[in-house]
């Protein structure tokens, strides 16, 4: 009787220690869905799959949870692969932090620091600006400025436009936002220091 | 000599004495200041342990309350992240307008178009519920409720969803994507797009929806099996006519005969996207309203049975619930329904081009109590719109052409206005509606539409 008893304590202990491990990696899990995507596709489809329907929702509209299930519902409503949808989410999670309209105007230094630049200006241009700005510099989306304009945004100083691309900026009066960085946090200030110059050459 | 050696040794000793009494009267001296200085460094010393222990002390006190604070901390950034991770994600979304109709040979009235808030439940990335309401205030004040589409969304893998339950109509564009009025560019939606169109607008059964590259093309799909619509007859003596279908997302399969359907996209660039859609199925009459034109119709429903037979009879037919339907319309023959759907949408910058053509066919019945010919409603429209550059203007124009068996419903439409973006989502649009229609039928009567709408 009492090795009888023994063995069910120890068989509940282990059954709870069991559960307990099991709930706790499941606690641990939960904190990570969906996997991140590529926020580079991302801002390729959110600039040319939301408009075939609607006007693209401005990233800053939305928290990062609700981010989730608008994306999942344009899952459903697009027919989106779910790479596709965890591409643009990612992107929409990257850009929605608050932009200034009021220009932060960069008071540091505009030279090259420590971090080195693995992209040439067409490389990080390609990648990351094209989805919204278009191969040609005229925009690919409404509200992008035509950087062809001899009068427009390219004519603003070196500070201004570094400071503009890494905090992100929203034309007075415009729609829509340009969010930090373009949505790709992975450029460094000397990846947006080559892609003005770049531009500032190009166009 | 000896005498003289003793006393030299007693001098020496007293002036020994002597010179040395001095010196111990100094030591005394130091051997006291010496004392007190120890006495008092004692009692500075007994003041520093009092002094800290009273600091020790403090000093537990505050660290159980950095301790408790730490905790408390620790708990609230938890109870954040609680939010932030949880499994379970709860979001609402949605669309409402509200607007000012004025037709032409009538007063102009202001209108509560529709709140229709959509719930999103999430479980993770696996299963979503999604449920959108339609909430709309009628002419004479009463609020009506539809349930627009309630859907469990099972994402089984990356390239298929399967869609249990209400759905939007998979079939076209415009009754599944287009139809919210921060997303019309006008603030109408196209004649025969709308409720009791050519277009079927929303379905209860199972659909799986996806997409997936085709090569460099990139392709979307919707395939679905659902209940399918009924029909509605008119009597006009013993001859009777279809009038039209009800393709609203029945619960109830009255003639057990199932549709299926889905619509093809091709995304052979990603600023066009060309669709192709079909059902087919049966459907039957399940109604009957008695005379033709509006104002000879009655809509007294009733139950007949069990299986969810619905007659629509005139007055002194019956009374409802005495078991007299009015109609018999248990041996109605189950009728061909077709549908046939074809999209386009193509957009540059600002400029958004689109169109689509639906015709739903109904074949003849040649037994039953509403044994007609066949009937077809068939719409198309095309739409352009600009958002002007760097401006908030977009002006939009939109054609369409309607036609139905019945005159009085046949419609041609030219649509024309400007909206102004507020935000991306909250529009205001002002719309003329030129329309070409039977003499005297309000598919004739032009319209201005004033509208407000706000996608949430």
């Amino acid at each position: 009787m009492k090795k009888n008893t023994r063995n069910t304590i120890r068989f509940l202990f282990t059954v709870n220690a069991i559960l307990l491990g099991l709930s706790m990696s499941a606690t641990v899990s939960a904190t990570h869905f969906p996997e991140p995507g590529d926020p580079i596709a991302g801002a390729k489809l959110w600039a040319t799959t939301c408009s075939r329907c609607h006007n693209a929702r401005d990233p800053a509209d939305l928290r990062d949870d609700q981010w989730i299930s608008t994306a999942f519902h344009m899952r459903v409503r697009a027919g989106l692969t779910g790479q596709q949808t965890r591409d643009v989410l990612t992107f929409m999670q990257n850009s929605n932090v608050p932009i200034s309209v009021e220009p932060l105007v960069f008071k540091g230094n505009t030279q090259p620091g420590s971090e080195a630049s693995n992209l040439s200006g067409s490389e990080v241009y390609a990648q990351t600006c094209i989805a919204c700005h278009g191969s040609n510099g005229k925009g690919s989306v409404p509200g992008a400025p035509n950087f062809t304009d001899p009068q427009g945004v390219l004519s603003q100083s070196d500070e201004l436009l570094f400071s503009r691309v890494k905090n992100g900026f929203k034309s007075p009066g415009s729609a829509m936002a340009m969010p930090p960085k373009g949505g790709n946090n992975k450029l460094n200030d000397a990846d947006i220091r080559a892609v003005i110059e770049y531009m500032k050459k190009s166009y | 000599m000896k005498i003289m050696n003793h006393n030299f040794r007693r001098r020496l000793l007293v002036l020994a004495i002597m010179t040395s009494l001095p010196f111990s009267a100094a030591a005394d001296d130091k051997y006291d200041l010496l004392q007190k200085q120890v006495e008092l460094l004692q009692q500075q010393l007994q003041e520093l342990q009092n002094s800290l222990q009273a600091y020790q002390d403090e000093m537990k006190v505050k660290e159980v309350q950095v301790e408790e604070s730490v905790t408390q901390l620790k708990q609230d950034v938890a109870e954040a992240e609680e939010w932030k991770h949880s499994d379970t994600l709860v979001h609402l979304a949605g669309y409402a307008d509200v607007g000012y109709t004025s037709s032409s040979g009538s007063d102009g009235s202001f209108s509560v178009g529709r709140f229709a808030p959509i719930f999103h439940y999430q479980y993770r990335d696996i299963v979503m519920l999604e449920s959108e309401l339609e909430i709309i205030v009628g002419e004479n004040g009463e609020t009506d409720v539809v349930l627009e589409y309630l859907t469990i969304d099972y994402f089984l893998n990356d390239y298929v969803a399967l869609i249990a339950g209400k759905f939007l109509s998979p079939v076209g564009q415009f009754r599944q994507n287009i139809h919210p009025s921060w997303i019309n560019k006008l603030a109408s939606a196209p004649p025969g797009f709308g409720h009791d169109g050519a277009a079927p607008t929303s379905d209860v059964g199972l659909q799986a929806r996806g997409g997936f590259h085709l090569g460099s093309v990139f392709t979307n799909y919707a395939a679905y099996i659902s209940n399918g619509p009924e029909l509605n007859s008119t009597a006009d003596g013993d001859e009777f006519e279809l009038e039209g279908i009800v393709a609203e997302g029945l619960s109830n399969d009255a003639d057990g005969e199932k549709v299926i359907g889905g619509r093809l996209g091709f995304i052979p660039i990603p600023s066009l996207e060309l669709g192709f859609s079909v059902a087919m199925g049966k459907a039957t009459v399940t109604a009957v309203e008695v005379g033709h034109g509006e104002e000879e119709v009655y809509a007294e429903k009733f139950i007949t049975d069990l299986q969810g037979l619905v007659g629509i009879r005139s007055p002194g037919a019956g009374d409802p619930g005495d078991g007299d339907p009015g109609f018999d319309l248990h041996d109605e023959q189950a009728r061909n329904y077709d549908v046939l759907g074809m999209d386009f949408v193509w957009t540059l910058g600002g400029i958004q081009v689109r169109g689509e053509y639906v015709k739903s066919k109904v074949g003849a019945a040649t037994s039953g109590l509403t044994a007609s010919s066949g009937a077809s409603w068939e719409s198309w429209y095309t739409q352009a719109s600009y958002l002007l550059p760097q401006t908030k203007f977009e002006p939009s124009v939109r054609y369409t052409d309607f036609n139905s068996p019945h005159s009085s419903q046949d419609q041609r439409q030219w649509a024309m206005g400007v909206n102004y973006l507020i935000s991306n989502s909250v529009i205001a649009k002002l719309t003329y509606e030129f329309n070409e229609g039977q003499a005297g039928s309000t598919a004739d009567i032009n319209r201005w539409l004033v509208q407000l709408a706000y996608g949430f």
